[in-house]
């Protein structure tokens, strides 16, 4: 009993190990220590190119600590928010009725939804995003460039999210649709009632995860010079020729955000006591 | 198997602690098993009798006190262990066979890889114990396909395929659908008709009635009685034994 | 522009195009599961140190947007004394991020065992590296199959960010915009481009899926 409720805390890469003896114990110090000599002297030498190549100079750094960076950086982030929250719920509206189609039982609409899920879960956003900067002009249609940019987003992510609803879908037991339709139920009123909303709640964590795939691709926002945060913190290059510390601080900021937004997954996964599918398993960029 | 020091218990502990964090799981454990004794450790769940087995090859390390292994001190790491560890067979209760191996390879892969043994002759080998323990026809599938009592004899037998000088059992039939526990049982007894050493540690009291040669009580971590099946279950020395007996005679 | 007039102009920078994807796609793989696999030894060492640069590559590398780690390798790196061409930029951007990727797929693969048959092996009497060789390896490469399909696909998706960089022979994304400076390719030259990734997007699933299928662990 005590042993089951100690191994559930460790991880499978503790469990590789056994509770070392001696001899082990020391070696594993010594590895330790070692390991630890190597990647302080690989940050030093990180650290030292930086400073070798005057990258840590006042001159790049200081303007972070003007109120007006932060506020010109805020509105492009706030930029960046707009873009990945419309192309969330565009997607998550398209995903779920691509999935809706494809478990609808109608052989040709199951069929059109497949290929649709497929072709968007087969494309490169950026090649959405050409789709909608380069074509769709020569058609006379005139996008904004927030809708050249969010429509390719939220395209490219309905696909992954219709397999991940789908997968949650599937993930349901059978026994629930069965006792559905033994109490008198159609089988189309089973999975809107009973199936559908027991899989949303299985595929909650993953969908938080899926807002990652989102946020990364909003920056391709400057392909359409749609002002989101990375395209600001070229605006700010050019005004203060600091490339290389605001190119670095644009990406701990994107990364920052997506760790928050994972661990929220991790999070909800955890409530739900579900199982996340997570990005690249559910291909998509 | 081994000549050396017979007079010596195949498996000894004297004065073994161990604690997780705050809870102390096994205190002053004091046990000797000879050679071709069967042990059967009862006991109330999280009372340290599955620790208990785990200590005895080293699955569990210990606080302090001795684990003796045919007269020797048992090794604490490296090649020296698992050379121990290759002599004590273990049956764990949610069988632990090796997912992505046929059912005969789950029986060589012990003898080929740690005693050097050939695969043909392995084989041969494999094929007689999983005739022995009713799986034979099994042999070229692979673990998932079985059921669980099915997969726990194939257990055994890769435990035997070693040669062990002494088998530990940790609750190996708590994880079986009632219909399947006698088929593993079965397949126990036969072992410990053959003079199979044995630690099982169980709560078939049906079992320890008819094949243990003595009965080791425990509850919170401590060895309160040990004794003669019949002498135990007739007539429990300590409170808590009779307890114990009471609630699982009680429905 | 008809797609026979489309074809006869452009039909030959359309399959360079796609050789070039395909041929990142591959070069890519290839260190994005040697890298995946070195990440991964880290991460499950027993030394405290190599776990967290390991833990921290992933953290960083699978969150950072692919065009940030894009520009900053091109534009950042060469003030920092290290200048890569193109083509070798774009590589490292792609291996940099879906190794790290590839790193969770092993991980999961490793986590799928379960305690029990590692202890198994060990009271056989097998030592580490057997345990290693024989259980955990084999069974995590294998649950790994599918993921790793998805990978591939992720990173023939990634190398469009090869059209944000002046390539010798532009891949599918960055052919698209080549046709569109020149004239105006409409939805066809589109979807010439998409055709090629999807088509090939579901040849590596379906050859991805028969592999899984053949080699699946049951539990």
């Amino acid at each position: 009993m005590s042993v089951n409720a100690r191994s559930a805390q460790f991880s499978m890469r503790d469990a590789l190990y056994e509770e070392p003896g001696p001899r082990t114990r020391r070696r594993i110090q010594i590895g330790t220590a070692i390991a630890a000599v190597v990647v302080a002297a690989l940050l030093v030498v990180v650290v030292h190119q930086f400073w070798a190549t005057g990258q840590l100079d006042p001159q790049y750094w200081l303007f972070f600590t003007q109120g007006t960076t932060w506020t010109f950086l805020f509105s492009g982030f706030l930029g960046t928010l707009s873009v990945s929250l419309t192309a969330a719920v565009i997607a998550i509206f398209l995903g779920f009725l691509l999935m809706l189609g494809r478990i609808s039982g109608i052989r040709p609409l199951a069929a059109v939804c497949r290929i649709v899920t497929d072709f968007f879960r087969g494309v490169p956003s950026l090649l959405l995003i050409y789709f909608f900067f380069l074509v769709v002009p020569q058609y006379g249609i005139k996008l904004p460039a927030f809708w050249m940019i969010t429509a390719p987003v939220a395209l490219a992510a309905s696909g992954v999210l219709a397999e991940v609803l789908r997968a949650g879908v599937n993930a349901v037991p059978r026994g629930q649709t069965e006792a559905a339709l033994s109490i008198g139920m159609r089988p189309f009123r089973a999975r809107m009632l009973i199936v559908v909303p027991q899989a949303i709640r299985f595929v909650i964590p993953s969908l938080i995860s899926q807002l990652v795939v989102v946020v990364k691709d909003t920056t391709l926002a400057y392909v359409v010079s749609y002002p989101d945060l990375l395209q600001n913190a070229r605006v700010l290059i050019t005004n203060y020729d600091a490339l290389v510390s605001t190119y670095f601080v644009a990406a701990i900021i994107y990364i920052l955000l997506n760790y928050a937004i994972n661990q929220l997954a991790v999070l909800a996964s955890k409530k739900t006591g579900s199982g996340r599918v997570d990005r690249m398993t559910q291909n998509s960029t | 198997m081994t000549t050396q020091d017979t007079t010596a218990p195949v498996i000894e502990l004297r004065h073994v602690e161990k604690s997780f964090g705050d809870i102390h799981v096994l205190k002053d454990i004091n046990l000797a098993v000879k050679t071709g004794e069967v042990v059967v450790v009862i006991g109330p769940s999280g009372s340290g009798k599955s620790t208990l087995c785990r200590t005895i090859n080293r699955l569990e390390s210990i606080d302090s006190g001795e684990i003796l292994i045919s007269g020797k001190p048992l090794p604490e790491e490296g090649a020296e262990l698992a050379a121990v560890r290759a002599e004590l067979g273990m049956v764990f209760q949610s069988f632990n066979l090796f997912a992505h191996m046929s059912i005969l390879r789950n029986v060589t892969i012990g003898p080929t890889e740690v005693l050097g043994m050939s695969r043909a002759d392995a084989e041969r080998e494999a094929m007689e114990l999983l005739e022995r323990v009713g799986v034979a026809d099994q042999a070229e599938k692979v673990p998932a396909q079985l059921s669980g009592g099915q997969q726990q004899r194939v257990a055994i037998a890769r435990s035997l395929a070693m040669h062990p000088k002494a088998m530990l059992f940790d609750e190996p039939t708590s994880a079986l659908d009632p219909e399947m526990i006698n088929e593993v049982l079965d397949v126990m007894v036969r072992l410990a008709g053959q003079g199979m050493t044995m630690i099982v540690v169980t709560h078939e009291m049906s079992f320890a009635r008819r094949v243990a040669d003595r009965v080791v009580f425990m509850a919170d971590g401590q060895i309160l009685e040990e004794g003669a099946p019949e002498e135990f279950f007739e007539n429990p020395k300590t409170e808590r034994a009779r307890e114990f007996l009471d609630s699982i005679r009680g429905h | 522009m008809g797609f026979s007039e489309l074809w006869s102009t452009y039909g030959e920078n359309y399959i360079s195009a796609l050789i070039t994807t395909w041929g990142m796609t591959a070069v890519c793989f290839v260190f994005v599961m040697v890298l995946a696999v070195l990440v991964t030894v880290l991460r499950v060492s027993p030394f405290k140190p190599l776990r967290w640069v390991g833990d921290f590559y992933v953290q960083v590398f699978r969150n950072i947007p692919g065009v940030s780690l894009l520009i900053i390798v091109v534009y950042a790196l060469p003030y920092l004394n290290l200048t890569l061409d193109y083509l070798p930029s774009v590589i490292v951007t792609v291996v940099l991020v879906a190794s790290a990727f590839g790193s969770e797929n092993f991980m999961s693969g490793i986590n799928t065992i379960g305690v029990g048959q590692i202890e198994a092996a060990r009271s056989l009497g097998m030592s580490f590296g057997q345990i290693l060789r024989r259980i955990v390896i084999p069974q995590a490469l294998r649950s790994a199959v599918l993921p790793m399909t998805n990978l591939l696909i992720a990173v023939m998706l990634t190398t469009a960010l090869g059209s944000q960089v002046p390539l010798d022979t532009p891949e599918l994304t960055g052919v698209v915009s080549y046709i569109n400076t020149r004239s105006a390719g409409g939805i066809l030259a589109f979807a010439v481009s998409a055709l090629g990734y999807a088509l090939t997007a579901l040849a590596i699933g379906f050859a991805g899926s028969r592999l899984d299928r053949k080699v699946r662990v049951l539990r």
